[in-house]
């Protein structure tokens, strides 16, 4: 599984059930391929650039949330709170703005904020010995009502141009002048959230491919007493992956108030089902000690790549969410078709 | 035996709730030694090692290794005094292949730290195909091995790191007689080198093969510690069913021979 003379998502896997999961990533990488087409088909402004980037934007914040996400499973938990944890980040860094931290350093607390909560969901996990399950649900709670609480559920706004970059910047944004005066955007620039996206999906791949830690994650997902009994430290191992589901939230939570330009003490509720979904559908094992970042990511441009299309194809909110909700389910399904095989 | 043994556990002890599971049990064993450990299950034979191990901590007692008190919080402390310890599961994590669950909890790794994969698969090649020779698909999940090539892991696992101790943990349940052959081998020749072994079994052919001596353990308790030319399969027996030795026993090799 772990073939050092190749870097980071491009592995061997030679045995049976990483066939399988091979199989699964395949099968997950054709169905975006497949979606791709059928929108183009559907729609000619499907394939323009401009949308293109508008899927990378929509999908990044799903992306970093199912980084964290991935790294949870692997261990064989599951991380509810990342959607509230987003929030309350969010909230944390405009508060601090509000109260004159640069943007910077505001954004920095806000991620830590995260972290914090991620690190005490890997304590109450650890220590008090609780299911990932419930422990997470608590933090959902404690998070998203602390996010309301700080505000007065009020939305935080006029944060200042600054605040702003982060989420609706771009690289390589090329602009002409033209002669009548206005701007001509010739190449609207990849965006930063998307960016941001992709370094943290690599260098988390690094992390779980290249590092002990890695390594020592998919162990204790993989059987926990035996990690143990080898030596790993599988407590501080999963504290570390709460800790970085929970900074990962913090920094998709500034990601989207960024582009909001407002900090929304109600946003993302639902995303952890969605940083879920995206995880399972790129094939990590809700039972644990099988996830690879590369299938998270293309199971995020799955949800993100359907609510486009559908979007676009004038398919309303409510048809979107039953779609979702049945390709949810036929992910879990392949799962569990899936383990019940390799057993 | 005058020289220091190599482990000495006093008087220890372990109760969950009200169970006395160790209760007040001390062994030793010295360098170079095969000690069989005996008992029904649940007699208190696997919590005892597990204790020497380090995957679990006693309520009371001590442990000495080589003459010194040494506490063993958690696996790694027994490992770094020389304590290696084939489980009865093997303790494996299926999902990774077989350098990765040989090298588990002690990676090598490359000078910016990053995991040595290259050389851990080379290592284990090599301490692998010591074991079996047949060993080739290194690279597969260890979920899709046989039960003697997991058991083979496990047992390289076990000695490739410096040990001074070992225990073994029903080390043949998983194998055919050849494979059970070789393990019986490999005991012999690890106890040439001066290592140190607890052997847990329920097979008295192989105790009475591999040992040098033999403790046998019911409710919790040591019933019987004795040399192994000194009983009988059947004296063994009734310490394991009836926690005692027959009544008209005597030691064996002082029988007179009539």
């Amino acid at each position: 599984m772990f073939d050092a003379s190749r870097p980071m998502q491009g592995r061997s896997w030679k045995g049976v059930s990483f066939g399988q999961a091979q199989f699964h990533r395949l099968s997950a990488l054709i169905t975006l391929v497949l979606l791709i087409i059928g929108f183009g088909f559907a729609n000619q402004a499907f394939f323009s650039v401009n949308n293109g980037l508008t899927v990378l934007l929509q999908t990044s914040v799903i992306g970093l949330l199912g980084i964290g996400m991935t790294m949870v499973i692997i261990t064989g938990g599951i991380d509810l709170s990342v959607g509230s944890v987003l929030a309350l980040s969010g909230v944390i860094t405009a508060m601090s703005v509000k109260a004159g931290l640069p943007v910077a350093p505001a954004m920095l607390v806000g991620v830590v904020a995260g972290a914090l909560c991620g690190a005490f969901n890997g304590f109450v996990i650890t220590r008090l010995r609780i299911p990932p399950f419930v422990a997470t649900l608590g933090m959902m709670l404690i998070a998203r009502g602390l996010a309301l609480q700080l505000t007065g559920a009020r939305p935080i706004s006029q944060l200042g141009e600054a605040f702003g970059v982060l989420g609706n910047g771009a690289l390589f944004r090329v602009v002409e002048m033209q002669a009548n005066g206005f701007p001509k955007v010739i190449f609207p620039g990849i965006p930063y959230p998307a960016i941001l996206m992709f370094a943290m999906a690599i260098a988390a791949a690094y992390l779980l491919n290249r590092r002990q830690v890695g390594r020592h994650i998919y162990a204790t997902g993989s059987n926990e007493e035996a990690a143990r009994l080898s030596g790993v430290r599988t407590n501080r191992t999963k504290l570390f992956a709460y800790t970085m589901s929970g900074a990962l939230a913090g920094i998709a939570g500034n990601v989207l108030m960024s582009r909001l330009v407002t900090a929304q003490p109600s946003e993302g509720v639902m995303y952890e089902l969605d940083a879920i979904a995206a995880a399972v559908i790129g094939g990590a094992s809700l039972s644990g000690g099988v996830g690879t970042i590369s299938g998270t990511m293309i199971g995020a441009f799955i949800i993100g790549i359907l609510r486009n299309g559908l979007n676009m194809a004038g398919v309303s909110a409510f048809i979107q969410q039953i779609v979702i909700g049945f390709v949810v389910i036929g992910a879990v399904w392949i799962d569990q078709v899936r383990s019940r095989k390799s057993d | 035996m005058s020289r220091t043994p190599l482990v000495d556990m006093i008087g220890i002890e372990k109760h969950f709730g009200g169970v006395r599971a160790v209760d007040h049990v001390s062994v030793d064993l010295y360098p170079g030694e095969v000690v069989g450990l005996l008992g029904h299950n649940g007699a208190g034979k696997s919590c005892l090692m597990k204790i020497l191990a380090g995957a679990m901590v006693p309520n009371e007692g001590e442990i000495r290794v080589d003459g010194k008190t040494v506490h063993f919080a958690e696996p790694n402390d027994a490992r770094a005094a020389g304590v290696e310890t084939i489980y009865q599961t093997l303790a494996l994590s299926d999902h990774l292949d077989a350098p990765a669950n040989l090298f588990l909890g002690r990676e090598l790794k490359t000078r910016f730290g990053n995991l040595d994969d290259a050389r851990m698969l080379r290592e284990a090649r090599e301490v692998l195909a010591r074991l079996n020779p047949n060993f080739k698909n290194l690279r597969d999940p260890v979920s899709s091995l046989s039960g003697g090539q997991r058991q083979v892991i496990a047992i390289a696992r076990a000695i490739y790191f410096d040990t001074k101790i070992l225990i073994m943990d029903e080390p043949t349940a998983a194998l055919g007689p050849s494979e059970t052959a070789m393990v019986a081998d490999l005991i012999l020749k690890l106890r040439d080198e001066g290592i140190g072994i607890f052997l847990v079994s329920h097979d008295m052919h192989d105790v009475f093969d591999l040992c040098d001596r033999v403790v046998v353990m019911n409710k919790g308790r040591v019933v019987g510690a004795h040399p192994i030319n000194e009983v009988t399969k059947d004296d063994v027996l009734s310490l394991i069913i009836k926690g005692e030795l027959p009544a008209d026993w005597s030691a064996k090799n002082l029988e007179p021979t009539d």
